[in-house]
């Protein structure tokens, strides 16, 4: 059975109502890196919300495992591409977040078994950090003395670090530049490989979602007045000839509207 | 064709920064002296407008002698600081921030009820009508009623402070939760929060430099409140003492007390300005 089961999803906001997506059936395997690629407004986003919890179809569900979601929870981890970081804490306080509100409330932490495992949460921050290419000097600096790129590293260790079964990205390497953005695209695929874990990746860069799934879901609008559908979905070989990527840039781009993007045109095949 | 010199783009330099920030507070004492002199010329016993000399005098028996409806006697041999202590001026600044400190107490679950309401949609419908409509009552035309209701003791002044202050800092901290970003919030939820982890160690948090903020610029509203009280129904504070000292025209004493209640609402709010920098290095004022 599929981790992720979308079914029969519909989406409209609004009065007269505005159809986002229509009829949505979608399912993702356990361990798939799936990217969701469409112009600005095909309700990409809408899509990772459902999923995310944190927003409800008009019409049919989305499970996971066979659980219908209801609300955000610890089943997924999400970095958005703005707000991913609590302004008021430290790198090491954004990050040993998730541990210490699953363990400890407002209460229990004053207690000394708190500190204690204060003290291992740390040391397991420090893991990621260093994992997520940070020194440890940054680990008390605040989010705003960090470039975009260190960011969203916290970011994704902040949602790493409790070990969820899915990590949804919102265009999350959408506001670094072009060299970051590289670097993360290496981070985020090496991350997948290691820890196996489900990535839904949202973007409008053909380029970035062949170079990062397994599979790339273009989602596209029939009509104007019409939610989006499925347009397109494309699994991507692990080791992919490059005329075959070039067809498969155009073939994607057909589907969804997107432009190539020149800075990363050498990307797909790097 | 020649360009026009933009006024918005002058920046003055050091001296002229100082030279004209200061030159107003120049202008209001030079201007004060000289007409003290000028009245003082025309009749010696002038109290309308005192002179320096007179408002020291003054200020020094204020600051180092009970007030003469006081029954306390001060030893002759006593210290400064026992005269001080002793003084009329610090029993009216005790009895004037005691009531100032709890308002500014009360105003706590204010922020809690701001919080809650921004957060919980339910909290929020069941509280946003009613606080916004009692946000437009003119606390001070509750005054009579307060008075009658509570009597004319310290907690219908401190109930004036709080109707009048309470429902802006209620709307300001609703507002503040609002604006905290809608992904934080689910993003804190995915790391295993629940709803009072979200309020307390995420919004609040937040919030607070900002809540601080607007607790600051209501601090003048908060004085304005307790000296309307202290004015009307009171047998000490600082206002009770400038409106007694009007019926006998003491402006070398009133003069004095108002700059007084400046310097004490300045140094509460730099107070809280540095309190606020050093606890929050995080923030940053827009």
């Amino acid at each position: 059975m599929a981790l992720i089961h979308i079914q029969n999803v519909s989406v409209a906001y609004g009065w007269p109502s505005r159809p986002v997506l229509s009829n949505l059936d979608l399912s993702i395997e356990e361990g798939e890196f799936v990217c969701l690629l469409g112009q600005t407004g095909c309700g990409k986003s809408t899509l990772l919300r459902l999923i995310l919890g944190s927003e409800l179809p008009t019409a049919g569900c989305v499970l996971i495992d066979g659980v219908e979601r209801r609300q955000p929870d610890r089943t997924c981890g999400f970095v958005p591409q703005k707000y991913s970081l609590f302004p008021d804490k430290t790198v090491l306080g954004n990050i040993t977040f998730g541990p210490e509100v699953n363990e400890f409330n407002l209460l229990t932490r004053l207690t000394p078994r708190y500190f204690r495992r204060r003290r291992q949460f740390r040391q397991e921050a420090m893991h990621y950090i260093r994992r997520l290419g940070l020194h440890d000097a940054d680990a008390g600096k605040y989010p705003d003395q960090l470039s975009g790129g260190m960011q969203q590293r916290v970011a994704i260790a902040q949602a790493l670090i409790n070990k969820p079964r899915i990590l949804l990205l919102d265009e999350a390497f959408s506001a670094l530049d072009p060299g970051t953005r590289k670097d993360m695209q290496r981070l985020i695929r090496q991350l997948w490989r290691d820890t196996g874990i489900t990535v839904l990746f949202v973007t409008h860069n053909t380029q970035e979602a062949l170079y990062l799934s397994s599979r790339v879901i273009v989602l596209a609008k029939e009509a104007p007045d019409q939610g989006s559908r499925i347009a397109l979905e494309l699994p991507v070989p692990e080791l992919c000839p490059e005329v075959q990527i070039s067809t498969m840039v155009m073939r994607l781009d057909d589907a969804s509207g997107c432009t190539r993007e020149p800075d990363d045109a050498a990307l797909a095949t790097a | 064709m020649g360009h026009k010199f933009q006024l918005v783009h002058a920046i003055p330099s050091r001296t002229w920064a100082v030279l004209l920030s200061w030159f107003l507070f120049a202008l209001g004492i030079g201007l004060y002296l000289q007409t003290a002199h000028r009245r003082h010329q025309e009749n010696t016993d002038d109290r309308i407008v005192p002179t320096v000399p007179q408002m020291a005098r003054s200020t020094y028996d204020a600051a180092f002698k009970p007030a003469e409806d006081d029954e306390q006697t001060i030893a002759e041999n006593a210290s400064l600081p026992q005269r001080f202590f002793a003084s009329m001026l610090w029993k009216d600044t005790k009895a004037t921030s005691r009531r100032f400190f709890y308002s500014l107490l009360l105003l706590t679950p204010a922020v809690i009820l701001g919080l809650h309401m921004g957060l919980f949609p339910y909290v929020g419908v069941f509280f946003s009508r009613f606080v916004l409509f009692f946000d437009k009552i003119v606390a001070l035309s509750l005054l009579p009623i307060l008075f009658i209701a509570f009597g004319i003791d310290e907690l219908s002044k401190i109930m004036l402070i709080v109707i009048g202050v309470t429902p802006t800092i209620i709307l300001d901290t609703f507002n503040l939760t609002r604006s905290v970003p809608r992904e934080q919030i689910v993003k804190a939820f995915t790391l295993g929060a629940g709803d009072f982890d979200v309020a307390y160690r995420v919004v609040l948090r937040q919030i607070t430099p900002r809540v601080l903020n607007s607790i600051r610029l209501n601090l003048k509203a908060v004085m304005l409140f307790l000296f309307a009280g202290e004015m009307i129904a009171s047998t000490d504070g600082l206002a009770y003492r400038i409106a007694l000292l009007r019926r006998h025209m003491g402006m070398d004493v009133i003069i004095p007390y108002v700059l007084w209640v400046a310097l004490l609402l300045f140094l509460v709010d730099l107070a809280m300005r540095l309190i606020n920098r050093k606890l929050h290095p995080w923030f940053h004022e827009a």
